[in-house]
């Protein structure tokens, strides 16, 4: 009885938390709008019997992605978001990389204190670090003023509303994500298999693409997609730092939500976001059972 | 490409990679070159010291092995010899003094650039992510060699251990035994001119232990490579070595045969190492002059042994006899002669069917420990608790050290 206590408790949040709000937000997504409260129709109430169930059931149709697939607006969002969440994981990975190797080279008692470096911006809220960076990218911030200081900029950079601020922005508040995975799959790599390869003649430059590289694809994978399946329904970076230039899903799925106060087309657009998402994450979940498979 | 079977493996002009993998076996028999003055060592240390921080690993040692031996570094955990195996690979660097290989001074080479130096490394170290042939074949990609001459290679070095059906295996879908044939290969396959194997049986249990033994033995002696071996197990230093040299706190103490070892230890630091011994200290009493010398025991209860000299003894000066366990004739009855014979009482027996180990009380109040073949049952009373015996025993057969 325990045990089945034990197995069943994550299907059950699963089913509270997960499936079904899905589900309400799905049966939305089939509705029509209307000026109400709640801002769309039908809307269910068991009271009234079986039959108006099955007459209100029958007003349910796919009208809304229909709408969505036929609006360029829609798939032009969708597709920036993926690109920049790509982009922005790649960025991600260049710096996390050097940073989770030297962490795991690093002797061994420093490699905590590093580790905790590495999680202290969780200390302090995402917002308020998102909001700061307006202070470093605006034209009057930080960054523009010691680059004027320099004498290396003469106008101050545009930088602040534009995409590249939400590329910082994602890498910045990504980077452990990506940092602790690879740290993980690099310091558990053996050293005697680095000092092997350059026994049999490879040079250690060599040796870290044919022996450390591919050893560090498991943390790679783990925190290219910790990073890319948040950064693609991200709704606060580019809100914040990308202004009116950057078009991102998670943006139009607020102003559809709260500007527009069509919860129909929002809904659609949030299940298609799933969709979009559904395939990196069966992706990665099959990528980590066959690493678990493979054994170490 | 040349073929050419030769003893010392490099023809003239064929470059290292056309060297063929199983050369003519050397006749062991009477395999002594370091006795012979016109030889010289493929392996010279000189004067090498190597410090950590304040410890020292390796402290002056001066050191020469020979091509084809098959030597050992023996020593326990902590005196050095993993240290001094890890500067031939490269892998540490001599504080003070010189390595010399093959007549070239390696001191400040990095590992990839002695590519006549492979190791066999202790945990094996195979990489997990290629398979048992990408693992053998490692060491000929970086030289470039073309596919086809790899493959060949790598089945030759597979076909020596015996793995060819497992080449498309990962290394974790192996045992530990065939993983130690496959490290073993990939260290081959590049026919080093030296193979340095860092404790490498050492994670496999004791019958698998004996039988790899041989293996490495007939591998050696089948390539022609020379072996050196580091290991803490004794008897695994006297089964395949040619020579091996005891380490103690960094230093060399003693570097024979394992006949010579055994049979002649220098100290007693060497003869506890190497089997069981008894040791009693005494004092030179005398020099006959006839190769043997006399010694009183330093309890001071006047009896007198004989044994066979070594050199720099002076009389008065302070020795301590070493007499091996299997030297001594234990028996019921008083012997005849009354040198080199002692008295007393039996406290344990031992039996562990071949032989039997008999702990005897001496009358001069030592412990001593007498070994036995049980060739002959039932020819003689057995030996057991508190039987008076007397055990004697050869005077060429008790060793005097000075040390």
């Amino acid at each position: 009885m325990r045990k089945w206590m034990v197995i069943a408790a994550p299907y059950v949040w699963l089913l509270l938390f997960f499936l079904i709000p899905f589900f309400i937000v799905f049966k939305i997504s089939l509705s029509e709008s209307e000026i109400s409260i709640p801002p769309y129709a039908p809307v269910f109430d068991l009271s009234e019997g079986w039959e108006a169930f099955k007459t209100k059931f029958a007003l349910l149709d796919f009208e809304k992605y229909a709408f969505i697939f036929s609006d360029d607006l829609y798939m032009a969002a969708y597709w920036s978001s993926l690109k920049i969440a790509a982009v922005a994981t790649f960025i991600t990975l260049l710096i996390a990389y050097p940073l989770a190797y030297g962490m795991a080279r690093a002797p061994r008692e420093w490699q905590p204190t590093l580790m905790m470096f590495v999680i202290l911006p969780f200390w302090t809220s995402f917002l308020i670090r998102v909001y700061a960076w307006i202070g470093i990218l605006k034209n009057e911030g930080l960054l523009n003023a010691f680059l004027l200081h320099i004498g290396a900029i003469s106008d101050p950079l545009q930088i602040m509303n534009t995409t590249t601020a939400v590329y910082i922005g994602i890498v910045y508040s990504y980077l452990p994500f990506m940092v602790l995975p690879l740290y993980a799959s690099l310091e558990k790599i053996d050293q005697r298999l680095l000092e092997a390869a350059e026994d049999l003649g490879s040079p250690p430059w060599k040796a870290f693409w044919q022996v450390t590289f591919p050893l560090s694809i498991p943390g790679i994978v783990a925190g290219c997609f910790l990073v890319f399946i948040p950064a693609t329904g991200e709704f606060v970076i580019p809100d914040l730092l990308g202004g009116s230039e950057t078009l991102m899903i998670g943006k139009t799925l607020w102003s559809e939500f709260f500007n527009n106060r069509d919860w129909p087309v929002a809904s659609a657009v949030a299940v298609l976001l799933l969709l979009v998402l559904i395939v990196p994450i069966v992706a990665f979940q099959w990528a980590q059972q066959r690493a678990r498979e493979a054994g170490r | 490409m040349t073929v050419s079977p030769t003893i010392n493996g490099t023809a003239a002009g064929s470059s290292p990679s056309e060297r063929r993998l199983l050369r003519t076996a050397a006749p062991q028999s009477g395999f002594a070159p370091w006795k012979d003055p016109s030889k010289q060592p493929i392996i010279r240390f000189e004067n090498v010291t190597k410090r950590f921080g304040d410890f020292v690993a390796v402290d002056n040692i001066t050191l020469d092995i020979y091509d084809r031996e098959f030597f050992a570094l023996l020593g326990p955990s902590g005196c050095g010899k993993t240290t001094l195996l890890r500067m031939l690979a490269g892998f540490e660097k001599p504080t003070e003094g010189r390595v010399i290989v093959e007549g070239k001074d390696i001191t400040d080479l990095a590992p990839y650039e002695r590519s006549n130096i492979n190791m066999m490394f202790q945990s094996y170290a195979l990489f997990p992510h290629m398979t048992v042939e990408r693992n053998v074949g490692f060491g000929l990609r970086q030289e470039g060699m073309p596919d086809d001459q790899i493959k060949k290679r790598v089945d030759e070095a597979m076909a020596l251990v015996e793995l060819g059906k497992f080449a498309h295996r990962k290394p974790h879908q192996l045992s530990g035994g065939q993983q130690q044939r496959v490290a073993l290969a990939r260290a081959i396959a590049k026919k080093p001119r030296l193979m340095l194997l860092d404790e490498p049986l050492g994670a496999l249990d004791k019958k698998l232990r004996n039988q790899a033994q041989f293996e490495l033995m007939r591998i050696q002696e089948q390539t022609g490579t020379t072996f050196v071996i580091v290991t803490h197990d004794q008897e695994e230093a006297m089964t395949v070595a040619s020579r091996i040299a005891v380490m103690n706190q960094g230093r060399l103490e003693q570097v024979s045969t394992p006949g010579e070892i055994y049979e002649s230890p220098q100290s007693r630091y060497v003869a506890q190492f190497i089997g069981d011994v008894n040791i009693m200290e005494g004092k030179v009493v005398s020099l006959p002059g006839d190769g043997t010398v006399e010694i009183t025991p330093a309890s001071g209860d006047g009896r007198i042994f004989k044994a066979g000299a070594c050199e720099g003894l002076s009389v008065g000066q302070q020795v301590w006899l070493s007499v091996r366990p299997e030297k001594f004739r234990i028996s019921l009855d008083q012997p005849q002669s009354n040198v080199n014979v002692v008295k007393g009482r039996v406290d344990d027996v031992g039996y562990l069917g071949s032989i039997s180990h008999y702990h005897v009380h001496t009358e001069a109040g030592n412990r001593v420990t007498a070994l036995r073949a049980n060739s002959s049952h039932s020819v003689e009373r057995t030996i057991s608790w508190d039987d008076t015996v007397w055990l004697e025993w050869p005077a060429e057969s008790a060793v005097v050290l000075k040390a």
